[in-house]
């Protein structure tokens, strides 16, 4: 036992008890606060993690004799971070939305929380079952806050159909997890490394290994695992769907990483091909899907699933700087995204919907948020001097240095047709008349956060190597 | 060469921290926003002049460089410097941006962003122009481009025929920026493709040509990575049958715009087809260069006809941009120290020309609210002074001696006569028929009867509204006149260029027969 090495996450279930019993105690009117307390909350998570530290590198076994189930390597470390930075923007993005909720807003951030949990446990996650548990705890929580506003026929909608093939893809990895461990007799990682160490692979344990790949490409929305993904953006309260688009999508990203790079390493020569075909078949379908969308939000749901075809194109190199590439790619669809998604949801308030011609003009009635989201969908699109050119920049020269140049070809393709849809929302807001005359205020601290947001896009662009020294040091295992 | 100030760097950064400070400048403050777009680039004018001085011709190669590790697993630097070819093209942008900002004055509307815009796009022209490294090229390279779409969209102008709109500022601004990134995404596959099979594991455009002279890549290879990039910085240049963005670009950019976009934008394409494609891959340049002549020519010919076929006067020097860049690539291809004299020489007097050009249409336009030839007419006697500077772009364009033009394109065709007489010819062809076309625009513009609308037209009146104009003018002339000074400078650099392609021939007779067997 090695208590501290779980500390954010017993921290976080001592918040999420917090929570709890917060939500009991408040009266209704003084509930609309309660963010504050979940901000405060991560914010005291972040120092925990600070203080962790010393623990790197060690491990947690609930058991004495077993193998370890949880580590806090460096590569969790980091990546618990990004989940945390992710979380205290969606906090902030909901701060709007609580006025929609009105009295159940209480259990919502509860939810966030545990949420946030999952995703934390899947970042030291180092034995199938509890990946399992991590998963669903997120998934759990995201379909229950997919269905949120219970009054909107969509929101039931989307919680609804992300419900139903959510269990499916459940299934899929359960079933998938069965598989291995019926032939190599265990689950946690480092004995399913030795097994598969000679790089051989009983034939079920091969279908043991794509069945839990394709539970986990539902998470990251890759396809043939996408169908889900358009109407529950579209349905979904916007804070929810930027954390399933940026908070869901890493963490899938998270195990893929640990799950290849680490006990599926020795076959490397079975996946990468598959990932490659994947990848490109993802990119396609995303980017040219979004070309006729007429809804930002299921616009930015078919980019997110182009994204996710970048991110399966940096893993299908299995190489080191591949990873690199995809952590580096990760940081930048961060900012990127979340930047976006936080115009959505200030903006849709006041224009009123989420309808493309709902932004036009809005350069006009607020040059803030236009700028903002000009620079999140550029910096998706890959425009230099912003965070996502470098990602795509990395994740195409690691594959050009894995050989497989048609990939490439299809990855460089893809920046010139995302970049036309990502302009015709630009078109909207700078090119077109504004639909309202009255401008659009931003409180003060939505607009310190874009413009924190947009600071992190542009020095993830320009200033690469502290980020880059810090992933190759953090992505080894 | 030690210099106390890093000159490049400020040269750079004058107009990137002017678009940072006038985000801070209230919107309703247009003339503090002129105010900083103009000490940006007068800044740069300045040093830009001082480096063309100041370069040391009896040394050559990179001068005032700057060289800071950036990104160092990956052998990433931020690595400026020019030469005496990038010398010259540093000047003509520098030239062109602030003339193009005094132009802007005409711009009413949304003053604050357009200037924003506006220094984003010249930062990312200077960027190109002084970068070696392949990296921050790029970097520099796609900024460039992609503040082009809002300053067309929002500033430009649809393209009419008779008032009914033949295409609209938004299709003509998505098209170009959708070319441009779509060709850049194609340099940059093959610019990746070299650095991972150089394995030097250096963006560093002179390392990397150290690296590659001393093991080059084998022939195939370079013969495959070669039109990757020909072709993707060829979109810009604009290389036929890539062009077809360019001339309802420019018809539909603002003219300050215009005159950037025509003057120096496109020049990026054929510089990076110098600096990069030719300069790393020598071999692949030699296999492949006779087919950028050959298409050429059709921009040179085909380019002009067309630009004969129309009516809009921004379509007129649109295609006409797209024709001369036709022997600026054949000077190029020509692969002779002349014929690269006359290629840098031309980009640098055809840029002037460009721009001149347009700045006039855009204060005729502004004047008349149409571009539409035969519309017009008769405006020499209202716009005297706009006229006579008309008279002088289109004596430049067709031209005649004691213009750069003239200089340059002799040049170039002396250089390519021995290696591809045939277009050598066309090439003298093209400029019979520039001179129909801009002899035509100058009649329908400024001669003939002047249509009742029009009689309330302004001319240029102050010395300040026809400093840009002037400023012109002078360099276009000083250049055709004495152009020894700036051609001994590009030659510093173009001769010892080409001649690390000593023998030509003898590569192609190696690669073709070592290639045979396959």
């Amino acid at each position: 036992m090695n208590w501290p090495t779980v500390a954010v996450e017993l921290a976080l279930c001592a918040g999420v008890l917090g929570l709890l019993l917060t939500d009991a105690l408040l009266g209704p009117a003084k509930k609309q606060a309660i963010w504050k307390l979940a901000l405060a909350g991560v914010l005291v998570l972040g120092g925990v993690l600070w203080w962790q530290r010393p623990w790197i590198g060690q491990s947690f076994q609930p058991m004495a004799a077993g193998q370890a189930m949880f580590v806090l390597d460096p590569f969790a470390w980091t990546f618990k971070w990004l989940f945390l930075l992710t979380m205290l923007v969606v906090i902030l993005m909901t701060r709007v939305f609580t006025r929609q909720a009105g009295a159940n807003i209480g259990e919502f951030y509860l939810l966030l929380y545990s949420a946030l949990l999952g995703m934390l446990v899947l970042a030291s996650v180092h034995d199938l079952l509890l990946l399992f548990i991590g998963l669903e705890l997120l998934t759990f929580s995201l379909y229950v806050m997919a269905a949120y506003l219970k009054t909107d026929a969509r929101s039931i909608e989307a919680g609804l159909k992300y419900l139903i093939l959510g269990s499916v893809s459940s299934g899929f990895l359960v079933y998938g997890i069965s598989l291995l461990y019926g032939t190599v007799g265990a689950t946690d990682f480092a004995t399913l490394r030795d097994a598969f160490a000679t790089g051989q692979m009983p034939l079920l344990a091969k279908a043991g290994m794509l069945l839990v790949l394709a539970g986990l490409g539902f998470k990251v929305a890759a396809v043939p695992f996408h169908l889900w993904v358009p109407d529950v953006y579209e349905g979904a309260p916007t804070p929810v769907v930027a954390l399933l688009s940026v908070g869901s999508k890493m963490a899938g990203i998270v195990v893929l990483l640990r799950l290849l790079y680490s006990v599926f390493w020795p076959v490397q020569a079975m996946w990468g091909g598959i990932l490659a075909v994947l990848s490109a078949a993802t990119m396609l379908y995303g980017n040219l899907a979004a070309i006729p969308q007429t809804n930002i939000k299921r616009l930015l749901g078919y980019s997110s699933i182009g994204h996710a075809g970048y991110l399966l194109m940096g893993l299908s190199t299995a190489s080191w700087f591949g990873a690199q590439a995809v952590g580096y790619y990760l940081l930048a669809y961060l900012f990127s995204n979340l930047a976006a998604f936080f115009v959505v949801v200030t903006a849709s308030q006041a224009v009123g919907g989420d309808r493309l011609e709902d932004y036009d003009g809005l350069s006009r009635r607020s040059p803030l948020l236009a700028a903002t989201l000009f620079v999140g969908l550029l910096s998706l699109a890959g425009v230099p001097p912003l965070a996502g050119f470098v990602g795509k920049l990395l994740v195409l020269l690691a594959t050009v240095e894995s050989g497989r140049l048609w990939l490439v070809a299809i990855g460089a393709v893809n920046v010139a047709i995302s970049l036309y849809y990502y302009l015709q929302v630009v078109r909207r807001m700078y090119l077109r008349p504004a639909v309202g005359t009255q401008p659009l205020v931003v409180d003060p601290l939505t607009r310190a956060a874009l413009i924190a947001l947009i600071g992190g896009i542009l020095l993830v662009g320009i200033v690469q190597e502290p980020f880059l020294r810090a992933l190759s040091s953090a992505i080894r295992f | 060469m030690p210099t106390v100030v890093p000159v490049l760097a400020v040269l750079l950064l004058a107009p990137a921290l002017g678009a940072v400070l006038l985000c801070a400048v209230p919107a309703s403050r247009a003339d503090w926003a002129r105010r900083i777009a103009v000490a940006a680039t007068s800044v740069s004018l300045a040093l830009a002049v001082w480096i063309v001085f100041d370069y040391d011709r009896a040394t050559g190669g990179y001068q005032y460089e700057v060289l800071i590790p950036w990104v160092r697993p990956l052998g990433i630097g931020f690595h400026l410097g020019v030469d005496g070819m990038s010398a010259v093209l540093v000047l003509l942008h520098a030239l062109c941006s602030f003339t193009g900002v005094l132009i802007s004055y005409a711009i009413k509307e949304r003053v604050k962003e357009y200037y924003i815009f506006y220094l984003l796009l010249i930062t990312g022209v200077f960027g190109v122009f002084t970068s070696l490294d392949l990296f921050f090229f790029y970097f520099f390279y796609e900024m460039a481009v992609i503040p082009m779409y809002p300053l067309i969209g929002i500033w430009g102008s649809d393209v009419k025929e008779h008032g009914v709109v033949r295409f609209s500022k938004e299709y003509a601004a998505m098209k170009l920026t959708i070319y441009l990134t779509a060709g850049a995404v194609l340099a940059l596959t093959g610019l990746l493709w070299l650095y991972v099979s150089s394995g030097a594991g250096t963006f560093d455009v002179v390392a990397l040509q150290h690296h590659l002279s001393a093991f080059p890549l084998d022939a195939r290879r370079q013969a495959m990575i070669f039109p990757l990039l020909a072709v993707g910085f060829g979109v810009i240049a604009p290389l036929w049958p890539f062009h077809s963005w360019s001339p309802i670009g420019h018809a539909a950019a603002p003219s300050a715009v215009s005159m950037l976009h025509a003057g120096v934008l496109m020049k990026l394409g054929s510089y990076a087809i110098i600096r990069l494609a030719m300069g790393l891959l020598p071999d692949g340049a030699v296999m492949w260069l006779p087919w950028v002549a050959a298409l050429c020519t059709m921009n040179i010919i085909y380019g002009g006809l067309v630009a004969m076929a129309q009516k809009d006067l921004k379509l007129i020097i649109g295609y006409s941009s797209s024709s001369h860049m036709g022997y600026v690539l054949l000077g190029i291809a020509a692969l002779t120290p002349l014929a690269l004299d006359g290629a840098v020489l031309l980009m640098f007097a055809h840029g002037l020309m460009t721009a001149l050009a347009f700045a006039l249409v855009g204060h005729v336009y502004d004047e008349t609210h149409t571009r539409y030839l035969p519309e017009l007419g008769g405006l020499g006697k209202s716009l005297p002074f706009i006229a006579t500077c008309g008279v002088i772009a289109a004596m430049a364009s067709s031209s005649l001696p004691g213009f750069g033009n003239f200089v340059a394109e002799l040049l170039v065709i002396l250089g390519s006569w021995d290696r591809y007489p045939l277009q050598a010819i066309l090439a003298v062809l093209g400029i019979v028929i520039t001179s129909v076309y801009m002899l035509r625009m100058v009649r329908g513009t400024f001669f003939g009867t002047l249509p009742q609308t029009f009689t309330h037209a302004q001319d240029a009146q102050t010395f300040f509204a026809r400093l840009p104009y002037l400023v012109l003018v002078a360099v276009l002339l000083l250049v055709g006149c004495w152009p020894r000074p700036l051609i001994r400078l590009i030659d510093v650099s173009a001769r010892p260029f080409i001649s690390t392609f000593a023998h030509p021939e003898a590569i192609r007779m190696a690669t073709t027969t070592s290639s045979q067997p396959r």
